[in-house]
């Protein structure tokens, strides 16, 4: 498969601190995405996931390296890539069903048309009838359809999604994940998806981007050769999970301060230093 | 000129002999009204320390920006003599406003019609369908106003009549807001000395001798306190008396007040005309013409003179 | 059977009428004499004839009402006009609120009525000094909320826009306008009130026109008809209030979404 979406030694320091130097949050991310394909960008919480995908979507600029769609480099948000994040972004006066055409709107695309576009966009989302309601009126899961509708709506090259199910009941995050599923079999679109959950990247990536912790960068990444649809429960699966979780393990271990040094102290807790790294024992 | 002192000492005369000796040291809260000329004669009473001789002890308790307002403090009993317009004392205590009763006259004539310097307006004919300021309506010169558009033949709507303060009238006149208006001195002369404006008719040729401001005293005070209310009035005479005779110095305490220049002061000086007795009729028709109007609940001209005019007697009746 | 919409109206009228039958009563024993405080009977009377014959005589009140309302929606407009894109811009860009802040924070605490020497001086003593004075009046709040109602849209949505492919003026009219919406109307609503007060005390001070509610106050004040300066002030309140309720439920109407 061609590549499409190209991460190049991307850094990007916090700022903020008077002389110009502050923590690294990335510290060198470079991975690609091959057309239409499946990218899961998986890593412990904190490790700037957020930050990433917000450079990937041209929200924020590296201090080094670049994103390359196609043989553009991305410098600012463009109407190719759209973006997904956790917290529902509808506009909460419009109804559903104007929400999907918002972008229908902005490209100047007539009413008939629009409206033809956004209800069938709906219906791949499982949300036909739901035109007239106003996003305070749905749940959450029914928002993040939406909000998967309207991106979709203008057809972009690549789809960001920063843990969009996040916030829902797993249930319902299950049901979501199939419903992306299916509405990607129509779209040549590429996606990256953000998660901390390894169940989601599993079951949803062709490729699996395992993050280090900060400075971040890509620790390892597996490819997800099993066809769909997939058997969550499956031994292929199950494997993978097992991999990837050791992985994730040795991040945070590797995370905590070295022996000698102090430990970070919860608040009130004068127990917390007693319970020295019976890990480092494991480890081995 | 002659005419008027004799008049003068004659009231003077007839209440010193009418009176007993009013007690030594007694309060009095006086009122008037801010930079008007008419009440030149409780000035003077103030300087020249004659309300003291009288042994009173006058406290100036209110300067007033209209009659009207001046109405409203003798109805919260906030004074209890004051000087304003004949007009809007009458209409007080016509509408029950107030209780007040005017005891004699502060002075007669002193106000006229303005118009700008280059106007080519030469009568009162020719105000027709212009806009002419007045101070506020049921005052003496909105009355003036109308007796003079009635005698050129006009009727009052024939003229755009709007409400401005005074102060305020020259301003108005000069960025040719308006194209006249009609105030009390000094404001018309102010507006001759500025350059801005040209007297068109002044007050005495639209009615001759109309009294224009009067000495009020509070409702109770006059019934409660006579002696007192004569020890003032026999100041008022004096004070009256002092200003036909003594011009330089009346100007200076007018120049005092006012805080207009020596200037204006004097020649508005002598369109004033300072007199102290008040007579029944021109009240009456006063009062008529603002039931007629439509401003005054009360409308029986008799019962409000009734009520306004003192009914001690020191009014004098004009017989012809 | 009274429905409850009915009861609640008529519960709501009930200490109004109670407190009016109590002044009449206070006013008939004489112990609120009616020179201080005219007794309603008198109000009413005095209302019939600012009706009829009106006040200055000729002058009905149905013009007077009609004069002022034209001033105060004219004044409200137009701080609308200037107010509403000047906020949304504000809010936007930190840039130009630190730029026009000093001058609104110096302007604002100034009463528009100390403006009214500096307003008849530039503009004379015809409709357009009341209208400005009102301006005045009404230009802060609808500015200082719609910046307030910009600045309160979450991030979130103002990306997800840019992202969809919104231009600048997209972003202006489709999502920081209805997003400010709700403090915009608040901003309205207080600049409704404040125009309606201002207005009349403005008229005080003279109007070429011969009519206004503020002009025929006066006038009552200067013939001293107590009755029906009372009057006078009860229309100005109850006109105020229905203003204020008109808005409110464009408001319901408007932001039924929430």
């Amino acid at each position: 498969m061609s590549v499409d979406l190209r991460v190049e030694g991307v850094e990007k320091r916090f700022h903020g601190a008077a002389d110009g130097t502050g923590r690294v949050i990335l510290g060198g991310v470079s991975f690609a995405a091959p057309a239409g394909g499946i990218v899961c960008v998986l890593g412990p919480s904190g490790c700037g996931k957020t930050t990433l995908l917000r450079i990937i979507a041209g929200l924020e600029t590296p201090d080094r390296g670049r994103v390359a769609v196609g043989d553009r480099l991305v410098n600012g948000p463009m109407r190719e890539i759209g973006y997904i994040t956790q917290e529902t972004t509808l506009l909460p006066w419009r109804t559903v069903l104007s929400n999907v055409e918002l972008g229908l709107e902005f490209a100047g695309v007539p009413p008939e048309q629009r409206r033809a576009t956004a209800r069938r966009h709906l219906e791949f989302v499982e949300l036909a009838g739901f035109d007239d309601y106003h996003p305070k009126q749905i749940s959450g899961g029914m928002k993040q359809k939406v909000a998967l509708a309207r991106s979709l709506a203008v057809e972009p090259r690549v789809l960001l999604l920063d843990e969009p199910f996040a916030a829902l009941d797993a249930q319902t995050r299950n049901a979501l994940q199939e419903v992306l599923l299916h509405v990607l079999e129509r779209t040549r679109t590429t996606v990256v998806f953000v998660t901390h959950n390894v169940d989601e990247a599993v079951f949803l990536g062709d490729i699996v981007v395992c993050m280090t912790a900060q400075p971040t960068r890509v620790g390892t990444s597996v490819e997800v050769r099993v066809p769909r649809p997939r058997d969550r429960t499956g031994p292929e699966l199950n494997a993978l999970r097992k991999e990837l979780l050791a992985f994730l393990t040795e991040q945070r271990l590797a995370s905590r301060p070295a022996r000698g040094e102090p430990e970070p102290q919860l608040p009130g807790s004068a127990v917390a230093s007693a319970e020295k790294p019976p890990e480092k024992a494991r480890a081995r | 000129m002659k005419r008027s002192v004799v008049l003068v000492s004659l009231s003077l005369f007839l209440l010193a002999a009418a009176a007993p000796a009013a007690a030594a040291g007694e309060k009095l809260r006086l009122g008037y009204l801010r930079s008007d000329l008419h009440h030149l004669a409780a000035w003077v009473g103030i300087e020249k320390g004659y309300f003291k001789d009288e042994g009173l002890e006058v406290e100036t308790a209110g300067i007033f920006n209209a009659g009207a307002e001046e109405m409203s403090a003798f109805a919260s009993k906030g004074i209890d003599v004051g000087y304003l317009g004949m007009a809007p004392s009458v209409t007080g205590v016509a509408n029950h406003a107030a209780s007040v009763k005017a005891e004699a006259l502060a002075n007669a004539e002193g106000s006229a019609i303005v118009v700008r310097a280059d106007s080519p307006v030469r009568q009162v004919k020719e105000l027709a369908g212009k806009t002419v300021a007045i101070p506020g309506y049921g005052n003496v010169q909105d009355f003036l106003l109308r007796r003079a558009l009635e005698a050129a033949g006009l009727e009052a709507g024939a003229v755009k009549i709007i409400v401005i303060k005074p102060p305020e009238m020259i301003t108005a006149l000069e960025s040719n807001q308006i194209d006249a208006f009609i105030a009390w001195e000094p404001h018309a002369t102010k507006a001759v000395t500025k350059g801005v404006g040209r007297v068109l008719i002044p007050s005495s040729q639209i009615w001759k001798g109309h009294p224009c401001c009067v000495v009020a005293f509070e409702g109770s005070v006059a019934h409660d306190r006579p002696a007192v209310v004569q020890a003032f009035l026999r100041a008022h005479a004096k004070a009256t008396a002092f200003i036909l005779a003594n011009t330089d110095e009346a100007v200076r305490i007018g120049v005092q007040y006012t805080g207009m220049d020596e200037k204006t002061v004097r020649m508005a000086l002598g369109n004033i005309s300072y007199r102290t007795e008040l007579e029944r009729a021109p009240v009456r028709e006063y009062a008529s013409y603002l039931g007629r109007l439509g401003y005054i609940k009360e409308t029986d001209p008799d019962v409000i003179v009734r009520d306004y005019l003192d009914p001690a007697g020191l009014v004098k009746d004009a017989r012809p | 059977m009274v429905s409850r919409r009915r009861w609640h109206f008529l519960l709501q009228l009930a200490p109004l009428v109670a407190v009016a039958l109590l002044w009449e009563a206070l006013s008939a024993a004489g112990i609120v004499p009616e020179n201080r405080l005219p007794p309603p009977t008198h109000v009413l009377g005095g209302f019939a004839e600012l009706v009829t014959r009106g006040l200055p005589p000729g002058s009905h009140l149905l013009g007077h009402c009609a004069a002022s309302l034209r001033r105060v929606l004219a004044g409200v407009a137009a701080a609308l006009v200037v107010g509403i894109p000047l906020g949304l811009l504000m809010g936007r860009s930190t840039r130009l609120r630190t730029l026009v802040n000093p001058f609104v924070e110096i302007l604002r605490p100034i009463p528009p009525l100390a403006w009214v020497p500096l307003a008849i001086l530039w503009l004379g003593i015809g409709d357009s000094s009341a209208v400005f004075l009102i301006f005045l009046g009404a230009f802060f709040p609808i500015l200082l909320n719609t910046v307030a109602g910009v600045l309160s849209i979450e991030r979130g949505l103002v990306e997800a826009a840019v992202i969809l492919g919104a231009s600048k003026r997209d972003l202006f009219v489709k999502v920081l306008a209805p997003g400010a919406l709700p403090a915009t109307i608040t901003g309205v609503r207080i600049a409704v009130g404040v125009g309606w007060m201002t207005l009349v005390a403005a008229e005080f001070t003279g109007v070429k026109s011969g009519y206004g509610l503020g002009y025929m106050i006066m006038t009552a004040r200067d013939i001293q008809r107590a009755d029906q300066i009372v009057a006078g002030m009860l229309v100005i309140g109850l006109i105020g209030f229905a203003m204020d309720a008109l808005i409110r439920a464009a408001e319901r109407r408007l932001l039924r979404w929430r």
